[in-house]
């Protein structure tokens, strides 16, 4: 469904994160929740970004929106949104009016995102207000058929309170008030997390059809890989703050190369076979103290662990279908792209300019040393 | 409309019920007190040579207390007259008790109702604003201020302020609710000695339930701002102005309950404040008569207060069902 769904002469928006770092301000000093993060949404595609709970998969979505909330803020980086430009520049109502107008955001089910004192309609009017619609009855109308297509009875849930929906529908109508102002980029923040199996399977459906009716750029956020197999065309991986694995849905699970993403499907208990084939990673996620200021931070739980990964960050960089940061599996793969050509020259300055900058202890020199020679000699 | 007919019917019935339940416990109470003065009345009207059938029934007539009879036929006599709201005489100055209550009422419910309506005012703003400055040293200092305020009983900031604006530097009338000398009337004397001898009393009940305000709406506004629906009307881009308002009507909500409960309940916490400052509302009506064993005063006090606080229950309850969807649906369905 790639680039054949054209809502607008320009083509639909996609997005575009470089060198995302995203802190939080704690008692310890600002701690990355996000580090150096880069991603590209493809026009017209689902994308699924799953990692476990405290990975940063909800702070990074909350960036596409530069709604991330206090203590935490966006460090560096920037987030282009096609036809907004740089998300992370954006301030005052020019933000707000992003938010929603070209992105929308839909919440967890579970969550309350309505207003308990109002009607669904009522709330939809505020909406139309904030964004400056003119012709209210059509956004009213415009609510109404979205509610059809998911299969509600548009009026009477326009007329309803939060509390006489059930949770499939209060999720319809997050996802209608995030598409009813016609946003090109949407974001799914564990759209089915919380709701049963034949809601969840719903949702989904809804998902991808609206996605493909509408060529919307959408991004799932989830700690179910179902949901990204069910839903998505490009799946991403985050563990600690990184992304660690991206690449087309079927490829990296039938696949998958980083030592996480790998651990992560064998964790998965299969519906045929024995439950002591699914096995669990072997230790915890880091916390956001816990993670390592540098090397891998997925090193204390990996099988493939070697002394670079202690020491110098593994680049995510490009090995044929897919993206991924690993120093065990990146070196194998042939370089055959510019980017991933530049972005290797950049491994050793950095691990030098940590060094030079006197901020890690002198041991870590020779590894630094050792760490480029690998790369050169991998590479060559 | 019908949900919410039914359950004010409801609730008047309970209401009903319960003011039924305090007028037999207050029967009961009067009725085993040492000091009868009705029994004394009826054995000196014997004394004064009247025929036990006379001095029973002038009694009965002035009293609504038979002297003689079983209890239960007092009690009857005695609920048979409320039901016609008949409450007697006081045995101590023979006026009505309902003009007594009527006269006492206005001093009590006017200032506590001022103190009230600006205590709940200036707590509920100052509360909205310790909630989003929580975390800095203003935000600290508010906190701090409403939660020694709400440790401060109302009488002990009554003497305090006593202290301080009659005695120490004394701009205010220490008691009293109006200087004498002036001609009752809508003349600027009496109005300016009405208002400054009101000053003291009102800003009592306003400073003893500030800090509550303060607390209560603080901690709503914070609870409110943690609610996933504030963020997600952010993320939709909603105007400010539309945020403040969700914040605002769902944050005030569980506030007006305690108001109205609260308002009920100055009315019999009036007792200590009217005491000190010698002012003649129904606190210090109901002193007074429990010193004089003016039965009558007394059970009519106690009906009042009882009725005050039931009413504020219900009329809470009620204004709960029109600004709360959820009860109010909730009703309809019923």
């Amino acid at each position: 469904m790639t680039l054949t769904t054209p809502m607008s002469p320009d083509g639909p928006p996609s997005v575009r994160i470089r060198d995302l770092t995203v802190v939080y301000r704690t008692a310890a000093g600002e701690l990355p929740a996000v580090r150096d993060v880069s991603m590209d949404l493809a026009p017209g595609t689902v994308t699924g970004l799953v990692g476990e709970s405290g990975s940063g998969k909800s702070t990074l979505a909350l960036s596409l929106l530069n709604a991330v909330q206090p203590p935490g803020r966006i460090s560096a980086g920037s987030v282009d949104i096609g036809g907004l430009g740089d998300v992370v520049q954006l301030r005052g109502d020019k933000l707000r009016q992003a938010r929603g107008g070209q992105i929308g955001y839909v919440f967890q089910a579970a969550q309350n995102s309505l207003n308990p004192l109002k009607t669904v309609g009522k709330q939809l009017l505020d909406l139309g207000r904030s964004h400056d619609v003119k012709d209210l009855r059509a956004l009213v109308a415009e609510a109404r058929d979205l509610l059809a297509r998911m299969g509600l009875d548009g009026a009477r849930v326009l007329d309803s309170y939060q509390h006489e929906l059930s949770g499939g529908m209060r999720q319809r109508v997050g996802i209608m008030l995030a598409l009813v102002l016609n946003a090109h980029v949407v974001v799914l923040d564990e759209p089915t997390t919380a709701l049963d199996m034949i809601t969840q399977a719903n949702i989904l459906e809804i998902i991808r059809e609206i996605h493909a009716e509408r060529g919307l750029t959408t991004l799932v956020i989830t700690h179910d890989i179902g949901v990204v197999a069910e839903v998505a065309d490009e799946i991403a991986v985050m563990y600690g703050g990184r992304l660690v694995e991206q690449g087309p849905v079927r490829a990296v699970l039938g696949d998958p190369h980083h030592p996480y993403t790998r651990g992560l499907i064998q964790a998965i208990p299969r519906l045929t076979g024995d439950i002591d084939e699914a096995q669990a990673l072997p230790g915890r996620p880091p916390t956001l103290t816990t993670i390592p200021d540098q090397g891998c931070v997925f090193r204390s739980r990996c099988a493939l662990r070697m002394d670079v990964c202690d020491t110098v960050d593994p680049l995510f960089q490009s090995t044929g279908d897919r993206m991924v940061a690993c120093h065990a599996v990146a070196p194998a793969a042939t370089f055959t792209t510019t980017t991933s050509e530049s972005e290797r020259e950049m491994t050793p300055s950095r691990a030098w300019s940590g060094i030079g900058s006197g901020r890690r202890e002198p041991a870590a020199d020779g590894d630094g040393v050792v760490a480029r020679e690998t790369n050169e000699g991998d590479s060559a | 409309m019908k949900g919410i007919a039914r359950r004010l019917a409801g609730h008047l019935a309970r209401g009903l019920v319960m003011i039924w339940v305090v007028l037999t416990f207050t029967f009961v109470i009067v009725s085993i007190m040492p000091g009868d003065p009705v029994q004394a009345e009826y054995e000196l009207l014997l004394q004064q040579g009247h025929s036990p059938q006379q001095a029973e029934a002038q009694t009965a007539m002035l009293h609504r207390f038979r002297p003689t009879g079983s209890v239960l036929e007092q009690y009857l006599e005695y609920m048979g007259s409320l039901l016609r709201l008949d409450l007697g005489q006081s045995v101590v100055t023979r006026v009505d008790v309902s003009t007594i209550l009527g006269e006492a009422t206005r001093w009590t419910v006017i200032p506590v109702l001022i103190g009230t309506v600006l205590s709940f005012v200036l707590g509920v703003l100052i509360g909205v604003y310790a909630a989003i400055k929580r975390s800095g040293k203003l935000g600290d200092a508010l906190t701090l201020s409403g939660s020694l305020l709400r440790g401060l009983p109302d009488f002990v900031v009554a003497l305090i302020l006593a202290a301080i604006f009659a005695t120490l530097w004394p701009v205010l009338p220490r008691s009293g609710a109006v200087n004498i000398l002036y001609e009752p009337g809508f003349n600027l004397d009496y109005i300016l000695s009405l208002g400054q001898h009101a000053i003291l009393p009102i800003a009592t009940y306003a400073i003893s339930s500030y800090g509550g305000w303060i607390l209560a709406m603080k901690s709503s506004v914070v609870t409110v701002l943690g609610d996933d629906f504030i963020l997600a009307a952010e993320l939709r881009g909603m105007k400010r102005s539309v945020i403040f308002r969700y914040i605002a009507r769902n944050a005030i909500l569980p506030l007006f309950t305690i108001f109205a409960l609260s308002i009920a309940a100055l009315f019999s916490g009036a007792i200590f404040v009217e005491r000190i400052f010698n002012y003649p509302g129904l606190g210090m009506l109901l002193i007074n008569s429990i010193g004089r064993r003016d039965i009558t005063v007394m059970t009519g006090a106690f009906l009042l207060i009882t009725a005050a606080v039931i009413v504020a229950n219900i009329v809470a309850d009620m204004f709960y069902t029109v600004i709360d969807p959820r009860v109010r649906r909730a009703g309809d369905a019923a």
